[in-house]
């Protein structure tokens, strides 16, 4: 039976106007002038290396407080618990709450949860008080699995994880039906209670793919630990430093930063063309047109691998150019990449908050009246039902283009900076300049192509 | 010493039957939260004759028009890209082979079911941004409206 209504895309209407080619043109220019500015008046010795102290303060200690912790924790499972509602529910309706609390809320959220709060995925998430309570139930030890978690795996399984979810919001043609994200997220609850019984909590830590984006976002938040663990207050960059290269990493930020470069790509008409014909009209008088026909009538599948060359590139691309120096002593050129890949952190943010901004604010208020009919019926169970959403985004484009090629500027900066004072820690003294050369080229690389993509390609 | 395997287990109890739940969820019919337009059907005598009008024309009351051809499994255009002001209406010549339904992705959405020969719907997009209009009959993207 054909469904009466499949949407191409996820939620939402509109989409923001391409931004105009002179905001473009400033902001790459003013990033490539930023980048050269950093290498070469920049400070001279590592600030942020080896970790400061921060800030501490009595008051603080109160947020790990088991009273605090427990009642994040309660607020996680009843958010969680209401979800669910809609979600198990509710009828497979435009404005079923399920899909905007999943995509937008949730996924887009996380952003900026984490970088004004920290480390809020794992300070709510229902699935980690499962496991606790579950723990506490059979009377075991939450950090004691049956294995230990073999640490060479780092955040290899949340970079997968990351793409299963990219996969279906960006790829699935499912996606905006509520059966393909209860089976998504079923899979995901299977993975973590699953892996949490056999590894432990750290579990989560290194393969949930929310809680490991949560907890590198909240490197730019200003909460940190000290050496003792306990809650400190940091400058954004300094915190940024902290974050702990594991394997993995380069792959949980290229996927991050290749998906939301794809999405970008994929609402272009240039590829809608390619994607839905303009590929098997090339291909027609090509020699090698029997080797890739499987792929021409292919939508999903064209976009499936666009979207993993997409992570790819990234991934690869930031790999040769953070080997591209020379090394001394004891740091190994294989390891940097993933010790200098929290600096791809702040460009991930910039482009995020370009893309994702209205989208969030609107959506978001959409979701929140949507919240207060979770079955659809007509109910106003939270008061928010007659809420009226707000577009003064949208209403004012030239503030929004403004806002979006700022914030990707900013990060860029920001991340040529952490980059920067990662780099003079690692490289040799007499390699300092030249061996950030490949990183820098790379970045700018980055913002221009982020531009470009939002300015239309 | 037991309570690990236990946990194993109901851990794994409970994951089957989540995944469980999820795939017998049952196919629900689907109601649409925005507004559907049928589009008009163009008779013989009341179709204006004469110059075939290039795509994306504005008329005198500032209208654009584009014309829109349906074959069984094709669509022209195929993901044109079609500059609209703020209110201004927009015009779809469509000439189908077989009868279908197109979205159009404003907010709220807006769908137009046309039948098959020749038929017009209007569409006025009330808020800047890029609106996609596809067809749903075909899963493509025939048209993107940049609304300034």
């Amino acid at each position: 039976m054909i469904p009466l209504f499949v949407p191409l895309h996820g939620l939402g209407g509109g989409k923001d106007l391409p931004i105009p080619a002179p905001l473009a043109i400033a902001g790459g220019t003013a990033a490539l002038i930023v980048s050269f500015c950093v290498l070469i008046l920049a400070w001279r010795r590592p600030r942020y290396e080896p970790a400061g102290p921060g800030l501490r303060r009595r008051w603080l200690d109160r947020f790990d407080s088991d009273g605090f912790r427990w009642t994040l924790r309660l607020l996680g499972l009843v958010a969680a618990g209401y979800a669910a509602i809609p979600l198990l529910w509710g009828d497979d309706v435009r404005i079923n709450p399920a899909l905007g609390v999943f995509y937008v809320l949730v996924w887009v959220g996380i952003v900026p949860a984490s970088l004004l709060f920290g480390r809020v995925v794992a300070a709510v998430s229902p699935l980690r008080t499962i496991n606790l309570l579950l723990v506490r139930v059979t009377g075991g030890e939450p950090e004691k699995g049956v294995l230990r978690y073999p640490e060479r795996w780092g955040y290899w399984p949340a970079a997968i994880g990351l793409f299963a979810f990219v996969w279906q919001e960006l790829v699935n043609p499912d996606q905006t039906y509520l059966d393909s994200v209860r089976l998504w997220l079923a899979g995901y609850a299977a993975a973590m209670l699953i892996g949490s019984a056999v590894f432990g909590d750290v579990w989560f830590e290194r393969a949930d793919p929310f809680e490991v984006y949560s907890n590198l976002l909240a490197k730019l938040s200003p909460w940190g630990r000290d050496q003792h663990g306990r809650l400190v207050v940091r400058t954004p960059l300094a915190n940024l430093a902290t974050t702990v290269p594991r394997p993995g990493l380069v792959a949980v930020v290229a996927v991050l930063f290749g998906s939301t470069a794809f999405d970008s790509y994929r609402d272009t008409a240039r590829w809608a063309r390619f994607s839905q014909g303009g590929f098997a009209s090339w291909l027609e008088d090509k020699p090698f047109r029997g080797a890739l026909a499987w792929l021409a009538g292919d939508t999903v599948l064209v976009n499936a691998l666009a979207l993993l060359l997409f992570c790819l590139v990234i991934g690869v691309s930031f790999t040769v150019a953070a080997r591209l120096t020379a090394v001394e002593g004891d740091v190994r050129r294989r390891d940097l990449p993933n010790r200098l890949a929290h600096s791809v952190i702040p460009i991930i943010v910039g482009y995020m908050t370009a893309h994702y901004l209205s989208y969030f604010v609107e959506q978001g208020q959409i979701t929140i009246t949507q919240l207060s009919d979770p079955l659809t019926r007509g109910d106003d169970w939270l008061g928010t039902g007659d809420w009226s959403v707000n577009i003064w985004l949208t209403l004012h484009p030239t503030v929004l283009a403004s806002i979006k090629v700022l914030a990707v500027v900013l990060g860029h900066v920001l991340g040529v900076i952490a980059a920067h004072d990662r780099a003079l820690t690692l490289l040799p003294r007499r390699h300092q300049v030249v061996g950030q050369l490949g990183l820098l080229v790379i970045m700018v690389a980055y913002t221009a192509t982020g531009l470009y993509l939002l300015f239309g390609g | 010493m037991s309570s690990r395997p236990l946990r194993i287990v109901s851990t794994g109890l409970a994951a089957g039957a989540l995944l469980l739940s999820a795939a017998c969820g049952s196919a629900e019919t689907e109601k649409s939260g925005g507004t559907e337009v049928q589009a008009t059907p163009v008779t013989p005598s009341t179709s204006e004759t004469g110059s075939p009008s290039p795509s994306a024309t504005p008329d005198d009351s500032g209208a654009k028009t584009v014309e829109v051809h349906f074959t069984e499994d094709s669509v022209e255009p195929l993901g044109k890209v079609v500059k609209l002001d703020v209110g201004q209406k927009l015009v779809l010549d469509i000439d189908a082979e077989v009868p279908g339904e197109m979205h159009v992705h404003s907010t709220p959405e807006q769908e137009i079911a046309y039948p098959a020969g020749e038929s017009q719907a209007e569409i006025v997009i009330d808020r800047p941004g890029v609106v996609e209009v596809e067809s749903h009959t075909l899963d493509k993207l025939v048209l993107q409206l940049e609304v300034r």
